[in-house]
């Protein structure tokens, strides 16, 4: 009965997911289209839609990697279904009241509510809290789902198999981690390390707010903070889309499974180091910030990517040429996925640079980059599984339509949407203007015509939506 | 110095795509009998070392570049104090009193000589980013609550410099901006 519900749990969660995503691309083409000059929107009205488009897409890529590894979890330990609807629920109440502190109480201090911002308070008094609640209602929901993971795999594996440690010698071990479990492992184990800040964040503000400002806290630790748990959990979901990558990609393509080898191992165990150490690349132009955290923040960023990219695309490379394969929907949004992952990740080391980011800090650069490994990486890693999924357990089978068609777009209208930020990012533009000085000769024309793609690849969306949701829309319809 | 870098990701990029697509024909046009990659292992080996050391030479010329050491062993020749609030800049050649920010008229820089600014929030978090009179970040720092970010640099080229705030602080904070001239 569990596997059942999680399966349908797993159905919810697609259909969540896309429909908030369309949604919240729709906030994306509206911001770009008023960055142009297309549209007219109040510049609170603009930063509450970029507060909200960017804390919707971040919290549904992560449930959507959570989603998706609880399910195929499923096929080597049991999980929790309470854990997993408890998780759904608490979403759910807190997108409600994230979009309600936004769009009707017009909170607009970015997704990364960067103190003392939302202290500053420029919209409906109560909005304010709202929105720290709801992130706090969130944050409940994901650290007692992440726990009920991690507590189901230690059932079964140890802490030293887990993490594979008995692959960094022995090359036939007796008990064999698969990669999935590794991979699950670390990216939930760095989870709950962004979540536990996320909690720390949250218990500062909410006393300097309930305390009437008796109680202040220090704008600079505030930074290290939010950032620790931004950057953290934008990168950790990434790994959540990997670790189904592993599993999926061989078994999609008609290949052998992938085993864990020694340098799978230790390339997985120094990203779970690393990854946390990178976050102080968003703290490059605080100059009073230590120097030498800044250097860790530098070789941090370098090093986090060498381990995924050497192994991870190394891998899929490997596995691909000169190699028949059963090419499909799902692994082909998992090749070009990696690619645009491999991408944005050339786009972020550039940026994590100090030289560099003193020239490209908080410019349209960093959208570009992030975009790069999302819209055009980690979605791509979860349309993959969504289809793969509702086509496997769906009682409509038959041929996939438009395939190529929907991967056109997808490509074109992703690569141009990208370009336009790229090419604002060498400009100099900023990033978070509802709208442009004159002097920014080239940016409203750049701004159009990132709306124009990103229209193209909303329509790329909505023909992959239109047959995976019918799909897991059936599935939750069934009587079990 | 931007345009360099789009450039660099272009090539890099382009690199990637190529490889990807490579790959795929590769595949694509296999036939039945598995040839796969030889010697895997051995590729993937070198293929790290080589992105190591890559990365090794790129963070060992570009750390030494990084603002915090910029002309670190000279004197200024002119001290700026920049309180940032929302939604405006105040300049002053004198420490400002962040009860009653006053600041200077119009800045003026000498060309090719040192110049610090040491830069504050009296509220929110904030960013102070030079550009040049072509449009260009030339030099950029953060202005936070609390603290003083001491920014030094030479400016090459006279004309008018405009400084835009970097690091979103609300609803005005796109039309934020001041300038200074360079002579
Ligand atoms: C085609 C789809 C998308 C469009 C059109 C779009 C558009 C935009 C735009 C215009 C901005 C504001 C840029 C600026 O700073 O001026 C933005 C910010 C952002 N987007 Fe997207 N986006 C899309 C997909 C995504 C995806 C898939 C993610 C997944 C994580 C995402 C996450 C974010 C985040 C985190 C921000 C920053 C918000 C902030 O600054 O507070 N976006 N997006
Ligand atoms: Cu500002």
């Amino acid at each position: 009965m569990e596997a059942k519900g999680i399966k349908k749990n797993t159905a919810i969660w697609i259909l969540a997911v896309l429909v908030l995503f369309v949604l919240s691309i729709i906030l994306g083409i509206i911001m770009r289209l008023n960055q142009g000059g297309a549209v007219h929107l109040e510049p609170g009205t603009f930063y509450a839609d970029m507060t909200v488009h960017g804390i919707t897409m971040i919290g549904i890529w992560f449930v959507a990697g959570m989603a998706g590894v609880n399910f195929i979890m499923e096929r080597y330990v049991k999980t929790s279904y309470w854990a997993n609807t408890f998780a759904l629920v608490m979403t759910v109440i807190g997108v409600v009241m994230l979009w309600v502190s936004t769009l009707i109480g017009d909170f607009h201090a970015g997704w990364t509510f960067l103190y003392p911002l939302p202290f500053k308070i420029a919209w409906s008094a109560w909005a304010t809290p709202m929105f720290l609640w709801a992130l706090a209602v969130l944050g409940v929901g994901w650290l007692v789902w992440v726990l009920s993971l991690m507590a189901a795999l230690l059932k079964k594996y140890s802490i030293s198999q887990v993490f594979a440690w008995q692959h960094f010698r022995n090359k036939n071990p007796e008990v064999e981690t698969p990669p999935f479990v590794l991979i699950s492992m670390v990216s939930l184990l760095g989870v709950l390390t962004c979540l536990i800040a996320a909690v720390v964040l949250l218990v500062l503000l909410f006393a300097e707010y309930y305390s009437h400002g008796t109680f202040v806290n220090d704008a600079l630790l505030i930074k290290n903070l939010t950032y620790f748990f931004g950057h953290t959990i934008a990168n950790e979901m990434l790994y959540l889309g990997l670790a189904i990558i592993y599993e999926l990609f061989p078994e999609i393509s008609g290949r052998p499974k992938w085993k864990t080898t020694w340098y799978v191992a230790i390339a997985w165990n120094l990203t779970l180091f690393f990854v946390l150490l990178a976050f102080f690349h968003h703290l490059y132009m605080d100059f009073v910030q230590p120097q030498g955290l800044q250097i860790v923040g530098q070789l941090a960023s370098y090093l986090a990517s060498l381990p995924s990219a050497g192994v991870t695309v190394f891998s899929v490379i490997v596995a691909v040429y000169r190699t028949k394969i059963k090419w499909s929907l799902s692994n082909l949004l998992f090749f070009i996925g990696i690619a645009g992952w491999v991408i944005g990740g050339v786009g972020a080391v550039i940026d994590a640079t100090i030289s560099n980011n003193f020239l490209l800090h908080n410019t349209l650069w960093v959208p570009a980059h992030f975009h790069s490994y999302n819209a055009m990486g980690n979605v791509l890693f979860s349309l993959g599984f969504f289809h793969w999924f509702s086509v496997e357990y769906s009682k409509r089978k038959g041929q996939e339509r438009l395939s190529s068609l929907k991967l056109s777009f997808l490509l074109l209208g992703g690569i141009g949407f990208l370009a336009a930020f790229y090419v604002a990012g060498a400009e100099s533009i900023p990033r978070r203007y509802s709208s442009y000085p004159v002097e920014f000769t080239s940016a409203k024309l750049l701004a159009t015509l990132g709306a124009v793609f990103a229209t193209v690849y909303l329509i790329a969306i909505l023909l992959f939506f239109s047959s995976i949701f019918k799909r897991c829309l059936n599935m939750v319809l069934q009587r079990s | 110095m931007q345009y360099a870098l789009l450039l660099l990701f272009l090539v890099l990029a382009a690199v990637i795509a190529l490889v990807f697509i490579i790959v795929y024909l590769s595949s694509a046009k296999s036939d039945d009998e598995l040839k796969g990659m030889a010697n895997p292992l051995q590729k993937r080996f070198w293929f790290l070392l080589i992105l190591f050391v890559c990365l090794g030479i790129f963070a060992f010329i570009t750390i030494p570049r990084s603002p915090y050491y910029l002309f670190a062993k000279e004197q200024p020749a002119k001290v700026v104090h920049v309180a940032a609030g929302q939604f405006f800049f105040t300049m002053s050649y004198k420490a400002i009193n962040p009860d009653k920010p006053e600041g200077e008229m119009t800045i003026e820089l000498p060309v090719n000589q040192l110049v610090e600014f040491r830069v504050t929030s009296l509220d929110v978090n904030h960013g102070f980013a030079i550009y040049s009179p072509s449009k260009q970040i030339v030099a950029q720092t953060q202005a936070m609550p609390g603290y003083v970010n001491v920014l030094r640099w030479k400016f090459k080229e006279p004309g008018t410099y405009t400084v835009h705030c970097l690091e979103y602080c609300g609803m005005a904070h796109q039309v934020m901006q001041t300038t200074f001239t360079v002579k």
